[in-house]
């Protein structure tokens, strides 16, 4: 019950970046901009902390959708429509490679080969200069050919809360509960006959599904990539937002998207010591608030309660 | 082309194999991967290229002496304490890759310029087989090796050497004997900074080094390691040779982008099949 309420007020929050539209500009622009690495932060989320892979190429499964998607429109002029399809599909084949390619190493060991791949992934963008772009990009109207700005920042909004309420739909079902104790003892999850390689398999796929649509919507929403964008900080800061925000709770990544994305636009005024800040706040979260931002909040929040009952009523 | 390709390789795993000593002896020791040594090694390059005008012997000895403390107090400050209050492999790499943006921050504001070139003596070039090698690239194979040897050496035959083996090989079994653990990480952490800044000082002076060098280096050197069996010093040298002379043999047929290509899916195809390495590790990730 209490979950559930938990769920359903995030995603009232999600609904909330609809009002910008009343706003418009700069201020819609970046809620756009924070909507698509929530995406991202969600897929992170599900698949580091529910389903405990140690997976670093978000950076590579969101670009592989960007880039089907915008290959195939204005090289190929596949329509619209398939080319998003068949991104997000090539982002989700990609999750399953990856998996199986990786299903014998443990550990970091899987880490570090998916962070790899996100090293190797702009230099192969960048290898494939003629098709690509590779540094200069690739731009395209998209859909912004079919619709305004603002319907498709509303869009945009809703995807992203069907996305998160998906995954939050996930965790309750008979599978997202199995991930979650393979996620805590894989030894035992197979003592008891759970054929965890099956459901590491479809988390895998779940994952590539949804950077790859998230990375889809992304160049939609830009309507430009380059391998600069996807380079390997782009996997460092999707992998950042859950672990900042705080892993255990639904709301974690809503938090840690704020955190990743918006502090850095903050720190604008003194650019010269953005970066050493941007280092300094992440290493003192991870130090001091090891659970995250959200469950530090959180216990703030029952202690203040609580606190606050203890003072005796005054009494005339 | 077969004998220039090999000269070639030879001499570029030189190169190469330079960030590799600093991570190597790091992860090899402390079992903690710092994806921030690169970063620190330039910011010692960095403090290097700064008093080169006013003595080139002093420039030298004060950036790597600058890397020292820094890699000493990081592991006693921050990294020793996560370590015992049981922090992962996964968390450092977090923890190492924001010491990293620090640096990188650091370094875009202390120093006026943002790519800077070492200019050490001409040392001028001679020819093998027909392929000019320049003196200072032979020069940079040689210091690498001569201190993985010294490293060995010092494993061997001293007391704080043996120490180093003990805390790498049982840290529980090694602070039962006394040895005091934190105090080798730190010396350990000390060492590989300083390793990682001659590393950045030879690039540097090969080829241009700025900000971004810094996570070129230091991920190229966690890749060679860990391709050559990570913490394993002689795999790791093996590893720069050997990925020396894929960038040698790869540059007859493709260009630059392509080559960085083959590198690193060679270096995934190796973690898939042989997750431990090439020569193998004490330690694995």
């Amino acid at each position: 019950m209490k979950d559930r309420f938990k769920y359903l007020s995030t995603l009232f929050i999600l609904l909330l970046p609809c009002l910008l539209v009343l706003v418009g500009g700069y201020f819609q622009e970046v809620a756009g901009h924070v909507l698509l690495f929530l995406i991202q932060g969600y897929v992170a989320w599900f698949l580091l902390y529910k389903a405990g892979q140690p997976f670093f190429g978000y950076s590579v499964t969101m670009s592989l959708g960007a880039y089907g998607t915008i290959v195939l429109t204005e090289i190929y002029h596949w329509q619209l429509l398939v080319s998003v399809v068949m991104g997000t599909l090539m982002s989700c084949v990609m999750g399953i490679g990856i998996f199986l390619g990786t299903c014998r190493a443990k550990g970091f060991y899987v880490g570090m080969a998916s962070f790899l791949l996100a090293i190797l992934f702009p230099k192969v963008i960048d290898a494939l200069k003629p098709i690509t772009g590779g540094r200069n990009g690739l731009y395209f109207d998209g859909v912004y050919a079919l619709m305004d700005t603002n319907t498709y920042y509303l869009i945009l909004v809703f995807f992203t809360v069907a996305i998160v309420g998906f995954f939050f739909w996930l965790m309750t079902t008979r599978m997202g509960q199995t991930l979650i104790l393979i996620a805590e003892n894989d030894q035992l999850a197979q003592a008891v006959g759970l054929n965890t390689f099956k459901y590491k398999l479809v988390a895998y796929a779940i994952m590539g599904l949804f950077s790859g649509l998230g990375g889809a919507l992304y160049v939609n929403y830009h309507g430009f990539i380059s391998s600069v964008d996807i380079e390997v900080f782009t996997t460092v800061y999707i992998y950042f937002i859950p672990l900042l925000g705080g892993s255990r709770v639904c709301y974690g990544p809503l938090i840690g998207t704020i955190i990743v994305i918006l502090v850095p636009d903050l720190f604008a005024a003194v650019e010269r010591y953005q970066r050493i800040l941007f280092g300094l706040i992440f290493i003192l979260v991870l130090v001091f608030l090891p659970d995250g931002v959200g469950p530090s909040l959180e216990r703030f929040w029952k202690q203040l309660v609580r606190a606050f009952r203890k003072v005796p009523v005054a009494t005339n | 082309m077969l004998l220039t390709g090999f000269i070639n390789g030879i001499i570029m795993g030189g190169v190469l194999s330079l960030p590799v000593l600093g991570v190597a002896v790091v992860y090899g020791i402390t079992g903690i991967p710092n994806f921030a040594i690169g970063l620190i090694g330039v910011f010692g390059g960095f403090v290097t290229w700064y008093f080169l005008s006013y003595n080139m012997v002093l420039s030298l000895f004060v950036g790597v002496a600058v890397c020292f403390p820094i890699g000493y107090l990081l592991q006693n400050i921050l990294l020793t304490p996560i370590s015992n209050k049981g922090g992962d492999a996964t968390l450092f790499f977090v923890i190492t890759i924001s010491l990293g943006f620090v640096f990188e921050g650091l370094v875009k504001v202390i120093f006026p310029r943002p790519s800077i070139s070492i200019a050490l003596p001409y040392m001028g070039s001679f020819s093998v087989g027909g392929v000019s090698v320049e003196i200072i690239k032979l020069f940079a194979l040689i210091f690498a090796l001569s201190t993985l040897t010294v490293i060995r050496l010092l494993e061997i035959h001293t007391r704080p050497g043996q120490s180093w083996q003990a805390t790498s090989r049982n840290l529980k079994l090694a602070k039962l004997v006394g040895v005091n653990t934190n105090r080798v990480f730190a010396v350990a952490h000390g060492i590989g900074c300083s390793l990682a800044c001659i590393g950045a000082i030879f690039w540097g002076s090969l080829y241009n080094l700025n900000v971004l060098s810094g996570w070129e280096l230091g991920f190229l050197g966690f890749i060679i390691a860990v391709v050559g069996g990570i913490g394993n010093i002689w795999g790791g040298m093996l590893s720069a040779m050997l990925m020396g002379m894929i960038l040698s043999y790869s540059g007859y047929f493709l260009d630059g982008n392509w080559q960085s290509v083959i590198l690193y899916v060679i270096v995934i195809l190796v973690l898939i099949v042989s997750p431990k390495g090439i020569l193998g590790s004490e330690r694995s990730l």
